[in-house]
C-alpha cells in the first residue's frame, strides 16, 4: 500500500482567459484520477496577476487551455515575461506541462503573425507557429508516439486552429494524423511532446476521454516529488465507451452524417454551410 | 402594377415551385430550396420582396433566442392588426429568410402585407441587413455556439456591430443592456459613430446570482479588454457589470424587466416597465431567459407603434415556437421538448429544471451533426458539478455523442446510477416517459437534429403537427 498522505498541485495557467473548448474536462479528469487512487489534487489557479507567479514553484505539475486570438495576445506577455522563468525551471526539473491549443502554440519559440511581425514564445519547445487563412476544424484522430508507452496509443479530440505548428528537427510529434488536419495540416504530425511536456491541438476536451494522458501527466508529478510511479489502474469502462463512440463518429463522414440525422432532409441540410 | 419584374416573378413563381415540390417528395419542410432556386434567378429578390412590406421589415439576432422572440414579437405585431410575414420555421441563413418572403409573395412579387419579421443567423446578420434596410434589428446576447462553425464568440460580436452600424440612418436597434457584448455596440470605437439603441434589461435583485459561471463569454470588457466586477448575474455573463479599465457599466435600459416569477419550465411572470408605466405578462414558457426574450419583443414592438398596454396583453397570450418549450404526450406521459445547443442553453434550462418541485428526471440529447456543430467539448463548459450537489437528478443520455455526455455527467460527481444510456431518440424518449412524474412535463434538452428526430417520432405516434405546417 502507498503513503495516504500523497498530495499533488495542479497549477491551472489562465483558465479564464484560456478555456475555449472545454478544456476545464483536463482538470476535472486529473482531478477524478488522482482522487480515485486516494491522492489529494489540489488546483492552484495562475493568472494574470503578477502575484500569481510565486505559486509556480509550489505546483507538481500545469496545464494551459485554448483561447481567443486575443485573449492569447493579453496573456502572451505575462506568461513571458512573469510565469515564464519560474515555469521553465518547474518544467525542467521534471514538472508535467500539458498544453492544449493555444497554449501548446506558446511553448515555441516564435509566432509569425499575417503581418509578418514575430512575437516571441517561450521557446520550452523547439518549434514555431505561422498564422494561417486557412481554419483547420473537424474530429482528430491519431496514433500517438509509440516512446509514450501508451497502451492504447490511439488518442481522439477535436481540432479548431488557423495557426500551423512547426517542429523543429530532433523534436517528436506527440502522434501520426489519422483523421484530421494536425499541426499545418498536411505533415501528418500533430503535437510535439519532449521530457515532461506535451503539447497538442487535441481538445474534446483531450484528458477524459484519453486516461492514458490523464496517468502519464500523474506519474510525472508523483515521480517529481521522489513518489511510488506505480498508479494502480482504474475502471475505465465509461472513458472507453466514450472513446469508441468519439472514434467511431471521427472515422465517419460528414455527408453521411448529414443524410443519417436529418433524414436526407434537402432544406434542413442547406441550412447550414456544409463541406468542411 | 404598371410594369411587371419579370426576373422578380420568375424568381417567386419557380421558387414556389421548388417549395411545393420539396414538400410533395417530403425532402423536408420546403423551408429554404424555394431561396435557393429563387435566388440562382434573381439575386436581388430578397431586398425587392422586402421592398414590399408597406411598413418595413425587423429582424431579430443573438446566439439564443432569436425564434422565441421573434414569435412574440409576431404574436404583438398580428395582435395590433398588422398582417406580418415571417420565417417562422426558423431557418434563419438568408436563403432561408428569402424562402419565407417567397412563400408569401404573389407571383407579382409582392407580399401584401405590413411588417415582415425574420430572425436572421448571428454571421448572417451584416448580410441580411445589407439586403433587407430593415427598419429595426433586435440583438438578444452573444455566447459561444457552434465554434467549429463561428470560430470564436468575438467574431460574432463584430458581425453583430457591423450588422448594427449598416442600418439607415431612420432605423432603430433594440439591445440587451445586461450582455456587455451587444450593449457595447451602441458606442463609437474603432472608427465607428456611436449608434445609441433602445435597451431592455432584467432589473430584479431575487433572480440574480453573485457570481459569473465557471465559464463565461464576457470576463472582460468588449471596449478595452480590462476585467469586468459584475454586482449582479442573471443567466450565463448577462447582468449588471462594471469596468476597472475605461469605466463602461451597464446602461440604464429603458425597458426594465421586474417583479420577474418564474415557475420552472412551465411559466415565467415579469412586469415590463417603460418610462415608468408596468405592463404585467405572464408567458406559458418558462426560464429566466425567456424574461428577456419578452423584453426585447416588447421593446421592439413598442418602438413599432404598439402602445405598451397593447403589447403586453397579445404578449401573455404567446404559443410557443417550434420545438422551444414545445408539449407532446409519449406512451401516456407528458414531455417537454426544449432546443439546447450550447453551454448557455443548456446551464439556464438545468436550472429551470431545478426550481421544479418533484424530483426531476430530465432527457439530454447530444447530437454532433453539422447543424449541432461537429465539437461537442462545449457539455464541459457549464457547471454541472454545482448542479450535481444541489439536487438529485435523474438523467437519461441519448443522442450521438450520447456516451460522452454520460462521461462529463459522471465526471460531474452525479453517481452513475442516476445516468441512463439510450443513444436512440425512440429508447430515450420512451425511457423519460417512463420515469416522468405524473402531471409534470418531462423535460428533453435537444441539439439541433436530435430535436428533428424526436420530433418526427413524435408527428408519427400523432403526439405533434410536422413543423412545416404552420410555417
Amino acid at each position: 500500500m502507498r503513503a495516504a498522505a500523497e498530495r499533488l498541485v495542479l497549477g491551472l495557467l489562465y483558465p479564464r482567459e484560456l478555456n475555449l473548448y472545454g478544456d476545464r474536462g483536463n482538470m476535472l479528469a486529473l482531478q477524478l484520477r488522482a482522487r480515485r487512487r486516494g491522492i489529494d489534487l489540489e488546483v492552484l489557479t495562475i493568472g494574470l496577476d503578477p502575484g500569481d507567479t510565486k505559486l509556480i514553484e509550489g505546483c507538481s505539475g500545469f496545464i494551459v487551455g485554448g483561447g481567443q486570438d486575443l485573449d492569447q495576445g493579453m496573456v502572451a506577455d505575462d506568461l513571458i515575461l512573469r510565469k515564464g522563468p519560474p515555469l521553465a525551471e518547474a518544467v525542467a526539473s521534471g514538472a508535467p506541462l500539458l498544453a492544449v491549443c493555444a497554449g501548446f502554440q506558446m511553448l515555441g519559440t516564435h509566432y509569425l503573425t499575417q503581418s509578418g511581425t514575430s512575437i516571441p514564445g517561450l521557446g520550452l519547445l523547439p518549434m514555431h507557429t505561422d498564422a494561417g487563412k486557412e481554419r483547420l476544424v473537424g474530429n482528430l484522430l491519431i496514433e500517438a508516439d509509440a516512446d509514450l508507452g501508451l497502451r492504447h496509443r490511439l488518442l481522439i479530440g477535436f481540432e479548431n486552429h488557423s495557426g500551423k505548428t512547426h517542429l523543429g528537427p530532433g523534436l517528436a510529434p506527440l502522434g501520426r494524423v489519422l483523421q484530421g488536419r494536425g499541426n499545418t495540416g498536411h505533415s501528418g504530425e500533430e503535437g510535439a511532446w519532449q521530457g515532461s511536456i506535451l503539447g497538442t491541438y487535441l481538445h474534446g476536451p483531450l484528458l477524459p476521454k484519453n486516461p492514458e494522458i490523464s496517468d502519464w501527466w500523474l506519474r510525472l508529478a508523483l515521480a517529481r516529488q521522489g513518489q511510488a510511479v506505480e498508479l494502480p489502474p482504474l475502471d475505465d469502462s465509461l472513458e472507453q465507451a466514450a472513446r469508441t463512440e468519439a472514434i467511431a463518429r471521427a472515422t465517419r463522414s460528414d455527408r453521411w452524417v448529414g443524410f443519417r440525422l436529418q433524414g436526407g432532409g434537402l432544406s434542413v441540410r442547406r441550412k447550414f454551410p456544409a463541406g468542411r | 402594377m404598371a410594369h411587371l419584374d419579370l426576373r422578380l416573378a420568375g424568381a417567386v413563381g419557380l421558387g414556389k415551385l421548388a417549395g411545393a415540390t420539396s414538400r410533395g417528395l417530403r425532402l423536408g419542410g420546403g423551408t429554404t430550396m424555394p431561396g435557393d432556386v429563387a435566388r440562382a434567378i434573381d439575386p436581388r429578390v430578397l431586398s425587392k420582396l422586402a421592398a414590399s412590406a408597406a411598413l418595413g421589415t425587423v429582424l431579430v439576432t443573438g446566439t439564443n433566442g432569436k425564434t422565441s422572440t421573434t414569435a412574440m414579437l409576431r404574436a404583438a405585431i398580428s395582435d395590433a392588426g398588422w398582417r406580418v410575414a415571417s420565417n417562422s420555421s426558423g431557418s434563419n441563413l438568408v436563403y432561408g429568410l428569402t424562402a419565407a418572403a417567397i412563400t408569401r409573395a404573389n407571383l407579382a412579387g409582392r407580399l401584401g402585407i405590413d411588417w415582415l419579421i425574420l430572425e436572421v443567423d448571428e454571421l448572417s446578420a451584416p448580410q441580411a441587413v445589407a439586403e433587407l434596410k430593415p427598419r429595426g434589428l433586435v440583438v438578444l446576447n452573444v455566447f459561444r455556439d457552434q465554434l467549429d462553425r463561428s470560430f470564436e464568440v468575438d467574431q460574432v460580436s463584430e458581425r453583430l456591430a457591423t450588422a448594427v452600424a449598416g442600418l439607415p440612418p431612420t432605423s432603430f436597434w433594440v439591445g440587451n443592456a445586461d450582455d456587455p457584448r451587444v450593449a457595447s455596440i451602441g458606442v463609437a470605437r474603432n472608427g465607428r459613430a456611436a449608434r445609441p439603441g433602445l435597451l431592455f434589461g432584467i432589473d430584479d435583485l431575487r433572480v440574480a446570482h453573485a457570481a459569473l459561471p465557471v465559464v463565461a463569454d464576457a470576463r472582460v470588457c468588449p471596449l478595452c479588454r480590462s476585467e469586468l466586477d459584475y454586482s449582479r448575474v442573471y443567466y450565463a455573463h448577462c447582468g449588471v457589470y462594471h469596468c476597472r479599465g475605461c469605466g463602461f457599466s451597464r446602461p440604464e435600459p429603458q425597458v426594465r424587466a421586474t417583479n420577474i416569477t418564474t415557475g420552472g419550465l412551465d411559466s415565467v411572470e415579469v412586469e415590463l416597465v417603460e418610462k415608468g408605466v408596468g405592463v404585467l405578462v405572464k408567458l406559458p414558457v418558462g426560464g429566466l431567459y425567456h424574461a428577456a426574450n419578452v423584453a426585447a419583443a416588447f421593446t421592439a414592438a413598442t418602438a413599432m407603434g404598439v402602445s405598451g398596454e397593447r403589447a403586453g396583453q397579445a404578449l401573455s397570450s404567446f404559443q410557443p415556437a417550434f420545438g422551444r418549450s414545445q408539449l407532446a404526450s409519449w406512451r401516456g406521459s407528458q414531455v417537454r421538448l426544449l432546443l439546447t445547443k450550447n453551454p448557455a442553453g443548456l446551464d439556464a434550462n438545468l436550472r429551470a429544471v431545478m426550481e421544479l418541485d418533484t424530483s426531476p428526471v430530465v432527457a439530454i440529447a447530444l447530437n454532433d451533426g453539422v447543424a449541432d456543430g461537429r465539437d461537442i467539448s462545449w457539455i464541459w463548459d457549464i457547471d454541472l458539478e454545482r448542479l450535481a450537489v444541489s439536487r438529485p437528478l435523474d438523467i437519461v443520455a441519448s443522442g450521438t455523442r450520447a456516451r460522452d455526455l454520460a462521461l462529463r455527467l459522471a465526471y460531474s460527481g452525479l453517481g452513475q446510477a442516476r445516468i441512463r444510456v439510450c443513444p436512440q431518440p425512440e429508447a430515450a424518449l420512451t425511457a423519460l416517459a417512463e420515469a416522468a412524474v405524473p402531471g409534470t412535463p418531462a423535460p428533453a434538452l435537444l441539439t439541433y437534429t436530435a430535436m428533428m428526430e424526436w420530433h418526427r417520432l413524435l408527428v408519427r405516434s400523432g403526439a405533434v403537427d410536422p413543423f412545416w405546417a404552420g410555417a
